[in-house]
């Protein structure tokens, strides 16, 4: 059983994980249509994930109601969305409208879910001012550039700031085009290059841990 | 307890309120004051500009309603502009959170300009995979939408004539709040099947995306509600994101001065505190 739990997943990743290195160096038509096949199955695969998310989501929430845990009437609340969700969906064919006119599951999409993800968001802008002044203080010289990189850049982003100092515009584009994009830059290619690296070490069965902790 | 300690210790209700007024009292009686094109927002108008007639212009649409007050500004001006340029327009999503609101964008916007289906513009849906999608629309479009949203065969679509793959795309613009996104439409996309490239973003992903624009991985990027209100005031056709702008205005200018007011209350205790030790 070693072998179908370890050593068979360690081989497909191997041949897999150098077969599309390779892939992308290679136009012929072959490879490609290797690529298109394997995208495909990817998108079902894509498609199942969304089946177990859900599942593990509902078992989640099945033990908290069973059990009655703290806060076990959000749960309640949770399946109660989703259930009637998924209802209201398969009524309406999955689709918010039909040939303009909205459906029973547009309905939920535009009248609940819009509004409060809507809220959701609009809510940080009030805290956001809230944890600006309570702690964007200039504690230590870093923290003093930092404070003035930001009113700069924050001035310089609207027009009223603009129209109070015309400078601020071009300083806050400076900024962001050549302070931030470098600093970025170099946080980016150090991102990859670790991608890279553990790329290799998956491939060629360095790192296991994506394999679970199994029984050897 | 001092003033200063008082201060800092303000009741984030008071904090609320000043956001509140300054949100609502623009958006009732608005200033207008004008807004400066940035470069970054005109790269993308310049090359819808630049585009022939008929040219495919494709728009993805990878936000979902949380993102809204931003992105959906930047979607109506951008398909106002491309519709105006006659260009065939085709838009999708990689956010199945976003599709009923991208499919009304696009539906709203095509009526208005008087864009028929099929023939001027198509919406294709969503499809699950994420940066897969975009791979397999690169290798073959028809195998990652084989319908469109209405259920339609894509390859009957007559908005869809000559267009086998990414490649055979004019001019394709992502409007991401987040994974997937522009950086996988770049590394995914463009890098592989060579077509031109533009970005649009929440106001906080922008700063994240500047690299890819100044080193012409994207050719443009409209950030936050600020682009989408660049892009309007090109456009010639205000909406939104201008109205919003001096909400906006006033709100940041309202976070400035209470993050100064707070610095100044801070520095006055650190050196009444200092003042003190040295005398103790």
């Amino acid at each position: 059983m070693i072998f179908l739990r370890r050593q068979l997943p360690l081989l497909i990743t191997l041949v897999a994980g150098l077969l599309f290195a390779a892939q992308y160096y290679v136009p012929h038509p072959a490879s490609e249509q290797m690529l298109t096949s394997a995208t495909k199955w990817l998108q079902i695969i894509g498609g199942f994930a969304l089946v177990l998310g859900v599942t593990s989501l509902f078992h989640l929430h099945a033990v908290k109601i069973r059990r009655q845990e703290a806060g076990w009437g959000y749960s309640l609340v949770l399946y109660a969305g989703m259930l009637g969700t998924i209802a209201v969906g398969l009524w309406a064919d999955g689709k918010e409208s039909i040939e303009g006119v909205m459906t029973s599951f547009g309905w939920v999409y535009n009248y609940m879910m819009v509004p409060l993800q809507g809220t959701m968001f609009a809510i940080l802008a009030f805290f956001i001012a809230s944890a600006a002044y309570r702690s964007f203080r200039a504690r230590s010289r870093e923290a003093a550039v930092l404070l003035v990189a930001a009113v700069i850049v924050m001035m310089g982003r609207v027009p009223l700031g603009e129209y109070l100092v015309p400078l601020s515009g071009d300083v806050a584009s400076w900024i962001l085009n050549v302070l931030n994009a470098s600093v970025r830059r170099a946080i980016l290619i150090g991102v990859s290059l670790g991608a890279i690296a553990l790329s290799f070490k998956i491939i060629f069965g360095v790192e296991r841990s994506y394999l679970g902790g199994g029984k050897e | 307890m001092t003033f200063s300690e008082r201060m800092l210790k303000i009741d984030r209700r008071i904090i609320f309120l000043v956001i509140g007024l300054c949100t609502l009292l623009p958006l009732l009686y608005p200033v207008g004051l004008p807004i400066k094109i940035s470069s970054e927002v005109r790269g993308v108008y310049d090359h819808i500009e630049s585009l022939p007639e008929q040219s495919v212009f494709l728009l993805s649409i990878d936000f979902d309603p949380a993102s809204k007050p931003e992105l959906y500004p930047q979607a109506i001006a951008l398909l106002r502009h491309a519709f105006r340029k006659n260009l065939r327009v085709i838009t999708m999503t990689l956010w199945v959170s976003g599709t009923g609101m991208a499919d009304q964008i696009v539906t709203q916007v095509a009526k208005e300009m008087g864009k028929e289906y099929g023939t001027d513009y198509a919406f294709l849906g969503w499809s699950p995979g994420g940066q897969a999608v975009i791979i397999n629309m690169g290798q073959d479009l028809y195998s990652a939408f084989p319908s469109d949203y209405g259920g339609r065969p894509t390859k009957e679509l007559p908005v869809l004539n000559g267009v086998r793959n990414l490649k055979d795309v004019g001019y394709m613009v992502d409007l991401g709040a987040g994974k997937p996104g522009v950086e996988e439409w770049y590394v995914f996309g463009k890098d592989k099947y060579k077509f031109e490239l533009g970005g649009g973003c929440t106001g906080v992903m922008a700063p994240g995306l500047y690299p890819l624009l100044r080193s012409g991985q994207i050719n443009g990027l409209i950030g936050g509600l600020r682009g989408a209100a660049e892009y309007e005031s090109l456009i010639d056709q205000k909406g939104q994101a201008v109205a919003g702008m001096d909400a906006q205005s006033a709100t940041h200018i309202a976070i400035i001065v209470l993050v100064i007011i707070c610095n100044v209350f801070y520095l006055s205790l650190r050196r009444a505190a200092r003042a003190q030790g040295q005398a103790g």
